[in-house]
């Protein structure tokens, strides 16, 4: 080492004592170390893992229950006809299951049903007022906002207490949804992220499924060759710092080793399986119904692949898709055909795979809906949805209202009961639960004892217990396990 | 046995719910191990050493009177043996307030310790000096020149010294000049005030046009004036929680809110009470927000006392664990002992109270908290840490308490705090490890190898490029720092918090997630395109709009404008925030070419760019078929050798685009040359830093970068890799190529020795 070299390396180094300053070479030892990581402390109860993977199929946008799982008296349309006559606007249709009729239009759902279990009483918060983005929020991390500490999204939480599967894939990948949405922006972005657990158990983003493999490659600007010469060459030029020469310290140790798992996954074989070209034509043209249907293609790909939690949306924006406040039975009938095959498919193409019973797929909404109540039952909500007494066009047709109080949810694989119906509502307006209500923290304590995660474990941050599920208090709904 | 992992969640859980407050029942109090011990009217609870004649063990497996809890499920089988076995080690309670309060009582006057005997000038030098002298360690040497400018423009101004900066202080001879340097950088106040916002952002949990359709409101303005101002400390407490002027920043007190009901725990006062208690006085009130605390010495009535001051009632129903206890607190001062509030005060006259409180001489603690928040800053660990637990004990009371004091004697001037700092032997000592610091028995060694901030990284890019981003201003944009913008994917990666809660500290640790977007995103990868090509001369300069709509919310707007010599025309329709862009009905109507040879209909010139015909209808007129195109798309023609000099037409935004649901906002533009999406409107002003005149050959970018960059020369050693990056080229003389150019500047931006403050 020349004097200006070592004048160098004594400035970095002077203040960093030897057993943190490790000679060169015997610092790729370290583990990572991660300065102020929350403590996780397991919950109290031990539950044998059923489940190596989730796959979340959120419905973005309030599902109506009446429309879909839940089909009560139909009723046809016609000029003239009463709106709070109405339950239904679709016909029943059987099941693989004897007694599940669902709603006309989820025919392949239906053939599935023997697969999975169906809950047709899941309740969500009552949060006082709708706000699509706040009930989204509160279900996706177990809490309402505002919180006084940054709550992490389930699949966050899940990756930091599982980890990944395969270190090539993201553990938490997160399909379909648009974080600039206009108004509502902040507030999805809001529950896009790990909150205290840091960003290494942030969403892996993919707004468009058939994008997907931009993301996993280098960007095309650059090209992979220029990419991987670009890295040689950082190296050398890290190499040749005087400080580099010297040795390393555990910051620039995990700093180095967070570009070489980079670069790693850029380049990585795994990564093939964000690539949707490579999927057979018959296979992909089955999943092809949209966004929503590719992004199913492609949560089978990464969970055959090792993905930790993935989950689709139909993708919220307000009033669209899901979010029906006008015209109500005809974008339900093009709801259910982007979501119908996709869906059946994935459960199939797992299966067919040997992979459905270690993966737990949850298909849910953040409420229900209906044409009369707006809220809650007996507790409505302001500024309701417009529904006119007594409809006289075909827009007046469907369910406009939110619906807090039942809204259903499906289960397939990863150790739910098969062909199970579960829970009720009422068969006359308000349609509320009569039988078996499952809360949020009740349902998330169920998802998480499947994958093995007691409801209770929690993490310590600022020397407080953040509990999985609000408080620690979620219940395993036992009936919800086979 | 763990209490604070394997007790402590039993207990809150199923017991402290019920078993607290004034008057728990049987008299008997689960919130220490006093009160455990000394139990309740059937005698003490817990024997320690002997989980047999434990009360609490009988009673939860049902061995003696009615079985506890009396609600829910039994404890588990699991949570008795733990207890048990908690009871027969003793039952230690770490976290007991009574342990802590007989190892250590934050004061909450002030003090002044006398300073310690010694011939350094810096009085913290005094303390440190004896620290030392007391641990037979050395005082350690102070960096070099050039380190000590690379950190102390970051602390001051956020971003580096460029070339000129650094050489000019390096050739500066005088004895004075770090002094001086700290002087110079502190009188910038715009330079200092761009810096400081994003930390006072943190703290203060403000974040411009970030809204959740609940009450929110931006304390920016404020906030960039106080900093600017050098507002005293104090008055910018009081203006915080006693917002009387308009131009105060009640925002503060407002919270974030989301439409619709929130929990007891969280209600805006309940928010306020959790904030000033931890901004100003680094106490923890989140526990105490729903039950007696367990962490520390906080008790429920206590955070609903200080939430008095800033509900609109001053009478608040107490609500425990989300249960109404029946029970009614009026306005309460943390330290009872600096005052109180009359039960009836209006709210006037509380946030009045609070004020005082806040800013009472006899108040130490206050003063005590931000002096700690300073040194954390700017040495990564503070004199008491955490920085949001100032009952913790610090590692140098004397220092603390005089550095704290000294600030109030100096009119609570936080550049005064700063300069304190900074011209100390301490804070231009050798950086050492964090890893070391965070073991329990800490010993101060000097300031703490700190990662650089999301806003320092992307200012720095702008600096070293001269290329920044653009936020608008009027009609116009001017080049900004980051943090003026909302958050990015990048930043959000390099740790910038989403400020829905107070943030004193910012998780910047490198993660795999991280990386990805430093190697791979698209926010890193277009500031560097952009910056290369200006850095080389070679960014075009973006051409000027020949109409630009401003934004239009409804109706129509005329335009008549010169378009002669141009060969093609760009017609632009862009968003300019719709509520709902994709149900957004935009525009273009009527629009005629003119020029000698006769007048033609656009919508009748050959394109290949698709638009709609539609009737639109804007402030109910009707004007007739229109070309409608999705907002944020272009219409390309070409006009070859047709000779129009004028265009004129105008621009409309439909009638149904209006409902609140869509609220259409779009702005028009057309262009005669092709146009910079990154530049549309005319930029104004002139960027945060000059810019740098354009590199002339790889040498020459290679020396600026790490001068800029890491604050040095390259070794010769680094010289010859560098000039690998461009190894391609046939001579070194040549203007590097932009590729090359872009790999190098990527790989000196990943460099650690820039992305570490050492």
């Amino acid at each position: 080492m020349n004097p200006e070299e070592k004048s160098i390396v004594h400035e970095i180094t002077s203040g960093l004592s030897r057993r943190h300053f490790l000679r060169a070479g015997g610092a790729a030892a370290l583990a990572a170390l991660a300065g102020s990581e929350a403590r996780l402390v397991a919950g109290t109860t031990k539950f044998e893992p059923r489940a190596d993977s989730v796959i979340l199929l959120w419905m973005a946008g309030g599902m109506a229950q009446t429309e879909t799982y839940d089909p009560k008296r139909y009723t046809p349309f016609q000029p003239g006809l009463e709106s709070k006559a109405v339950l239904s606007t679709f016909p029943s249709i059987d099941t693989a299951v004897d007694n599940i009729k669902i709603s006309q239009g989820l025919e392949r759902i239906a053939s599935v049903m023997d697969r999975g279990t169906l809950i047709r009483s899941h309740r969500v918060g009552d949060l006082g007022f709708i706000l699509h983005s706040r009930h989204q929020f509160h279900w996706h991390t177990g809490y309402p906002p505002p919180q006084s500490v940054a709550a992490p999204h389930m699949g966050a939480v899940v990756s930091r207490t599982l980890g990944a599967r395969n270190p090539d894939i993201p553990a938490f990948i997160d399909i379909g949804q648009n974080l600039e949405i206009g108004a509502e922006s902040d507030s999805v972005k809001a529950f896009h992220t790990a909150g205290f657990l840091g960003s290494e158990h942030s969403p892996f983003l993919i707004s468009d499924p058939a994008d997907a493999v931009s993301r996993t490659r280098p960007s095309e600007n650059i090209g992979r060759t220029r990419f991987v010469r670009r890295y040689d060459e950082y190296k050398k030029l890290v190499a040749a710092s005087p400080v580099a020469r010297y040795g390393s310290d555990f910051q620039r140790e995990s700093l180095l080793r967070s570009f070489e798992n980079a670069h790693r996954l850029l380049n990585s074989p795994a990564a093939k399986a964000f690539d949707l070209s490579l999927e057979p034509r018959k296979s992909y043209d089955v999943y092809n119904t949209g966004r929503f249907g590719l992004g199913c293609l492609l949560a089978r790909r990464l969970v055959e692949a090792g993905a930790r939690f993935v989950e689709v949306t139909t993708e919220y924006i307000p009033f669209r898709y899901w979010d029906t406040h006008e015209n109500g039975h005809t974008r339900t009938v093009q709801m259910k055909k982007d979501v119908d095959a996709p869906i059946a498919q994935l459960i199939l193409d797992l299966e067919q795979r040997g992979l459905l019973d270690r993966t737990l797929i949850v298909i849910a909404s953040e409420f229900g809906r209906d044409m009369m109540t707006e809220g809650k039952p007996g507790q409505e909500v302001k500024q309701q949805v417009q529904q006119p007494t007594v409809m006289t066009e075909m827009k007046h047709y469907g369910m406009h209202r939110h619906y807090t109080e039942a809204s259903c949810v499906l289960l397939f694989g990863g150790g739910s009961p098969k062909g199970k119906l579960y829970g009720k509502t009422a068969d006359e307006r308000p349609v509320t639960i009569v039988e078996n209500p499952v809360i949020i923290d009740d349902l998330h304590a169920t998802i998480y004892a499947a994958l093995g995660i007691a409801p209770d474990t929690f993490y310590e941050v600022e020397k407080r217990p953040f509990y999985v599920t609000k408080d620690g208090k979620g219940k395993v709904v036992e009936a919800l396990r086979a | 046995m763990d209490f604070a992992t394997q007790i402590h969640p039993i207990l809150a859980a199923r017991c402290v719910p019920c078993h607290s407050g004034d008057k728990p029942p049987a008299g008997l109090a689960f919130t220490s191990r006093a009160t455990a011990v000394k139990g309740g009217a059937s005698g003490p609870a817990i024997a320690p050493g002997d989980s047999a004649h434990s009360l609490m063990i009988l009673k939860v497996t049902k061995q003696k009177g009615a079985v506890m809890p009396p609600v829910g499920a039994p404890l588990s089988s699991e949570q008795i043996a733990l207890l048990k076995q908690w009871i027969d080690e003793g039952a230690v309670w770490p976290d007991s307030p009574s342990a802590a309060a007989s190892a250590w009582q934050a004061p909450i006057a002030p003090r002044q310790p006398p300073l310690p005997p010694g011939s350094q000038a810096n009085p913290i030098d005094r303390f440190v000096a004896a620290y030392f002298a007391e641990r037979k360690l050395e005082m350690p040497q102070p960096v070099s020149d050039a380190m000590f400018a690379r950190r102390v423009y970051f602390d001051v101004w956020g971003l580096p010294p460029t070339a000129a900066q650094l050489e000019s202080f390096l050739n500066d001879k005088s004895p004075q000049k770090r002094a001086r340097l700290v002087d110079a950088l502190l009188s910038d106040r715009t330079m200092y005030a761009q810096n400081w916002i994003s930390w006072w952002n943190d703290l203060l949990r403000n974040d411009t046009g970030v809204t959740y359709q609940g009450e929110r409101k931006s304390i920016t303005p404020w906030l960039l004036a106080a900093l600017e101002q050098n507002t005293p400390y104090d008055q910018m407490v009081s203006a915080l929680v006693n917002p009387v002027k308009s131009t105060d920043p009640d925002g503060f007190l407002i919270g974030v809110n989301w439409r619709g009901t929130v929990n007891a725990s969280q209600t805006p006062y309940m928010q306020a009470a959790q904030n000033t208690a931890q901004v100003f006085l680094g106490i923890n009130l989140k526990c105490a927000s729903c039950h007696d605390s367990f962490v520390n010495r906080y008790k429920l009535r206590e955070s609903y006392g200080m939430a008095a001051l800033f509900s609109p009632e001053s009478r608040l129903e107490l609500v425990r664990c989300d249960v109404k206890q029946g029970k009614f607190v009026t306005p309460h001062l943390l330290y009872p002992d600096l005052g109180s509030v009359p039960e009836d005060a209006s709210l006037v006259d509380r946030h009045a109270a609070a004020a005082r409180f806040f800013t009472d001489p006899r108040n130490g603690r206050v003063p005590r908290t931000i002096v700690n928040r300073y040194w954390q800053k700017l040495f990564g660990r503070g004199l008491v840490e955490p920085v949001d637990d100032m009952d913790s004990r610090p590692w140098n009371a004397d220092l603390l308490d005089w550095l704290a004091s000294d600030f109030t004697a100096h009119g609570n001037d936080l550049k005064y705090l700063l300069r304190t700092i900074l011209t100390s032997q301490a804070y231009q000592s050798p950086a050492v490890v964090s890893k070391e610091q965070a073991d329990k028995n800490f010993v101060f060694a000097g300031p703490l190898v700190r990662r650089l901030s999301a806003e320092e990284f992307a200012d720095s890019v702008g600096l070293i490029t001269g290329e920044w981003r653009l936020r608008p201003e009027g009609n116009n944009a001017v080049r900004c720092r980051d943090w003026e913008l909302k958050s990015s994917p990048l930043s959000l990666a390099l740790g910038r918090p989403i400020r829905d809660q107070v943030f004193t500290t910012r998780d910047n640790h490198a993660t795999t997630f991280q990386a990805l977007e430093l190697v791979n995103g698209q926010t890193l990868e277009k500031a560097i395109h952009r910056g290369t090509l200006r850095m080389l001369g070679e960014l075009p300069p973006a051409p000027v709009n020949a109409f630009d709509s401003g934004p239009v919310t409804h109706g129509a707007v005329s335009f008549d404008i010169n378009i002669a010599g141009a060969k093609r025309l760009w017609i632009l329709t862009q968003d300019a925030g719709s509520y709902d862009p994709t149900r957004t009905i935009a525009g273009w109507s009527d629009v005629e070419l003119v020029g000698p040879k006769g007048t033609r209909k656009l919508a009748e010139l050959e394109t290949l760019s698709k638009f709609d015909r539609q009737a639109i209808t804007a402030d109910k007129h009707h004007y007739g078929e229109s070309m409608v195109v999705p907002l944020n798309s272009k219409l390309v023609y070409p006009l070859e050798e047709l000779g129009f000099t004028r265009m004129r037409g105008r621009v409309v935004v439909d009638d149904r685009s209006r409902p609140s649901d869509i609220a259409g906002s779009v702005r028009f533009f057309v262009f005669t040359a092709e146009p910079d999406p990154e530049r549309l409107v005319k930029i104004d002003g002139q960027p945060p830093v000059p810019a740098a005149p354009p590199v002339k050959d790889p040498d020459q970018a290679i020396h600026r970068l790490y001068l800029t960059l890491l604050s040095r020369e390259p070794t010769d050693n680094e010289l010859r890799v560098s000039r690998e990056f461009f190894a391609s080229q046939s001579a070194t003389a040549h203007k590097p190529e932009p590729a090359a150019m872009e790999d190098f500047l990527w790989s000196m931006l990943m460099h650690p020795d820039f992305q570490y403050l050492y």
